[in-house]
């Protein structure tokens, strides 16, 4: 596993004190966006899409501080926007470092190598680089050629200055399983600690809603993906999580495990659903009716959803939370899956061109069968 | 997303392939009607969704233009309100539904022309005119 020592047992001692104390609900990580203004301009992208006085909005770091108190989560994650364009940004990352939480600071990284003087190497400080696949997949997908260039640039020189550095990449409908294995290569030997990863999701606030995958077809593009391990690949994620998403275990969503706060508020109920915003995250907790969301809920608004942000929690509590889930944790970390019908899915999936840009299937928007 | 799905048992939901998603309607320079309290609330509900801020009249004769993030319903309008921000004010706002008299989607859909087919057809224009570093970039924040 990638994540340090000292993180998993800040994270273990959390959840257990939690189920002690018998708490129901609680969070592992706060989604902290402090913007919404960002340095790219993904199409499909739902989060940056906002009128410009609300692009020019930000939360101070007082309120970036009073959240990660109020939440009391032992990880916060900063996305956005991007994070670098807050003028605060090193001021936000220095006091939550400060208050010992574990920081994920999510960036599109083309302004990484130039700020990184202004940060300071920390155990609490991880910068999690977004990087959907090889060169021309992630510049396809985030919608600009010689980004990945600029992007790496910034990972090798946080790595050389001793960062901990991930990447983090969500695939789409079209993902070919090759190419990304052939990432996974790649990323690995710029010397990052782990890598994130996540299905995409058609959350009603995306501009583009026909190029996300259902639950079967993430469950197989995900099984070709991670079956037959290389002995080199780490993944800063649960490895129940990642055995979730390649269908080997069941999870109903756990949206108040990562709670999202932003210029608006608490958001409702979830990091991509937007039904509302609280003022507190105590608000949050009591006035949110859970039971409406999550795959089981029925909500169709949920259909597809296997993000981290609803479906890690559960995975990480269960890692920590039983001796059943443990054991299955530690034999998941040292697994590489050896899994015949999955290295026969990579062989029939199209061979992988270097050059070739991602190719996105028309939706049939239809109920079909899973052909595994 | 689209009311479709939601005939589908969870065995199904578990074998879809490709997940249909929600039908975006087109509502920049949209002026609902509201005749009743019923679409009213429907159109506060759009106005909640909307990329775009909206402009609203309200019945002591103030224009208010507004970008809609949050609304509470109640029973009654009176009980009902929406949360706000205004291009030239920092602090968030709101407003009781019994006051909104007229309501115009003015201002523009940020969502709009985000598609993915959008950019691909942008991206292949582009690419056989030579172009190089072809790239999206972020709306302007005027």
């Amino acid at each position: 596993m990638a994540i340090p020592i000292s993180q998993m047992w800040t994270v273990s001692t959390y959840v257990l004190k939690k189920k002690l104390t018998g708490q129901k609900r609680f969070s592992l990580t706060l989604m902290l966006e402090p913007l919404f203004r960002c340095s790219l301009a993904c199409a499909g992208c739902g989060k940056v899409q906002y009128p410009p006085h609300i692009l020019k909005k930000q939360l101070t770091p007082e309120e970036c501080f009073a959240a990660a108190e109020e939440c009391g989560a032992p990880m916060v994650a900063i996305p956005g926007g991007e994070p670098l364009l807050h003028p605060q940004i090193v001021e936000i990352v220095n006091g939550l470092v400060a208050r010992k939480k574990y920081v994920y600071m999510c960036t599109n990284a083309l302004e990484l190598k130039r700020r990184l003087p202004e940060f300071t190497p920390s155990k609490y400080l991880t910068f999690s680089v977004h990087l959907d696949g090889q060169r021309e997949h992630h510049d396809f997908s985030v919608c600009r050629e010689g980004g990945y260039d600029i992007a790496v640039e910034g990972i090798k020189e946080a790595v050389k200055r001793g960062f901990r550095v991930t990447t983090n990449a969500t695939f789409f409908d079209g993902t070919d399983p090759n190419s990304v294995r052939a990432f996974f290569d790649e990323v690995m030997g710029m010397g990052v600690e782990g890598i994130i990863l996540s299905p995409g999701y058609s959350y009603d606030k995306a501009p583009d809603q026909n190029h996300f995958m259902g639950r079967a077809r993430v469950r197989r593009l995900f099984r070709a993906i991670l079956s037959n391990r290389k002995p080199t690949w780490k993944f800063n994620m649960s490895p129940l999580f990642l055995e979730f998403l390649m269908g080997n275990r069941t999870y109903e969503c756990v949206p108040w495990g990562m709670p999202t706060y932003n210029i608006f508020g608490w958001q409702k109920p979830c990091y991509l659903l937007q039904d509302g915003y609280v003022e507190s995250y105590k608000e949050l907790l009591e006035t949110t009716d859970w039971d409406q969301y999550g795959v089981a809920s029925g909500n169709p608004k949920c259909a597809n959803c296997m993000v981290s942000c609803g479906y890690e929690t559960p995975a990480i509590i269960d890692g920590f939370g039983s001796w059943k889930g443990f054991v299955a944790m530690v034999r998941g970390t040292f697994s590489k899956y050896p899994d015949a019908g999955a290295q026969k899915l990579l062989d029939e999936a199209a061979p992988h061109e270097p050059a070739a840009l991602v190719q996105i299937e028309e939706p049939a928007n239809s109920l079909e069968e899973t052909h595994v | 997303m689209s009311a479709e799905v939601k005939k589908y048992t969870m065995a199904q939901v578990e074998a879809l392939e490709l997940a249909p998603g929600t039908e975006h309607e087109n509502l920049e320079g949209w002026v609902p009607e509201l005749a009743n309290e019923e679409e009213l609330r429907q159109a506060l509900e759009k106005a909640f969704d909307y990329r775009g801020d909206v402009t609203l009249t309200l019945k002591s004769g103030e224009r208010i233009e507004a970008f809609i993030f949050n609304r509470r319903t109640g029973a009654t309008l009176a009980d009902s309100y929406v949360q706000y921000f205004t291009p030239n004010a920092p602090e968030k706002r709101k407003i009781s539904y019994a006051e909104i008299a007229r309501m115009e989607f003015s201002g523009k859909d940020r969502a709009a022309g985000k598609h993915w087919e959008d950019w691909v057809k942008n991206y292949n224009e582009k690419k056989a005119a030579g172009e190089k570093n072809i790239a999206l970039v972020p709306d302007r924040l005027e």
